[in-house]
């Protein structure tokens, strides 16, 4: 079963931006999910299980927002070490980005 | 599909976890639904980009079993874990069952080998002073206690390796973990 690049790298940074909308404002899955499908195409229903392993993990916490209408909304946050997390990947991102813009640039 | 037919075949596919945690889940698709509904997107939309509910059962349940192993090591959970994995095609059964059953079985031997010896060390302690050993009963009685201390703490030993060998699978198996790919193969 062959993976695209394209499908690779989105993987990889799928969790490094919900980490990123977060660290800009608490955030309800849906605002999400819309947020990465329109900006990084990334399939909605992926937004569950992955929101549910960083909450596992400690990086993020929910707390309930009453709303107008329907039910109280779950909003998630960072944690302590979500930002940390965050931090850490940022970092690893930029070097990374930075070093095949170095070589794709310098190729063309 | 419809909102309804989604979330009854989420609930279906995530039978079997904690009733707290179904719950939870499914109040988490509802309530997507509603907002997509706000945002005026209609139900078949929203189910068509949550993507087969069948498969999110699955790898949300995958989540639950790890997640469970990491929090207590038994045996069950274990299993559980390697079963939602490989459900999930996380694990390459392929590949990856030789190996296992070999590691599996050499653990297995060891574990024999480990109560033989430990029924073998109760027997000489309890029965070797009774049978005029050489070396008199004190030494059958104390090398009866060493066979059986040797045999505990290989064991330990042997449960501390099985921990590690689960740990590693669990890990190859987040390593192959294909959370986007089927919402994208289905867009």
């Amino acid at each position: 079963m062959p993976e695209t690049i394209e499908i690779q790298l989105k993987k990889g940074v799928l969790a490094l931006c919900v980490l990123a909308l977060l660290s800009h404002a608490d955030s309800y899955a849906y605002e999400i999910a819309s947020r990465l499908t329109k900006d990084i195409d990334m399939g909605e229903g992926t937004i569950y299980p992955l929101m549910r392993r960083m909450q596992s993990d400690g990086l993020v916490e929910t707390y309930l927002v009453e709303s107008q209408s329907g039910p109280p909304r779950k909003y998630y946050r960072l944690t302590a070490a979500g930002r940390q997390s965050l931090e850490q990947q940022k970092a690893e991102w930029t070097a990374f980005a930075n070093a095949v813009n170095g070589i794709v640039g310098a190729a063309a | 599909m419809t909102r309804a037919e989604f979330i009854t075949r989420l609930r279906r596919g995530l039978s079997g976890l904690p009733a707290t945690t179904i719950a939870d889940i499914v109040a988490d698709h509802e309530a997507h639904f509603a907002d997509a509904q706000a945002a005026g997107r209609t139900e078949a939309e929203v189910a068509a980009a949550l993507g087969d509910p069948d498969r999110l059962a699955r790898e949300l349940r995958a989540e639950a079993g790890l997640k469970q192993w990491e929090e207590k090591k038994s045996p069950s959970n274990a299993m559980a874990a390697i079963i939602a994995l490989i459900g999930l095609g996380a694990i390459d059964v392929m590949f990856l069952l030789p190996l296992l059953m070999g590691v599996l079985a050499t653990l297995f031997g060891f574990l024999v080998a480990v109560v033989t010896i430990f029924f073998v060390g109760g027997f000489i302690f309890a029965a070797g002073p009774l049978t005029l050993p050489p070396g008199g009963p004190v030494t059958a009685f104390l090398s009866g206690i060493g066979l059986m201390a040797t045999a505990t703490f290989i064991g330990s030993l042997l449960t501390l390796v099985t921990v590690g060998v689960f740990n590693a699978v669990v890990w190859y198996a987040r390593l192959h973990f294909r959370l986007l790919k089927p919402a994208m193969e289905q867009a």
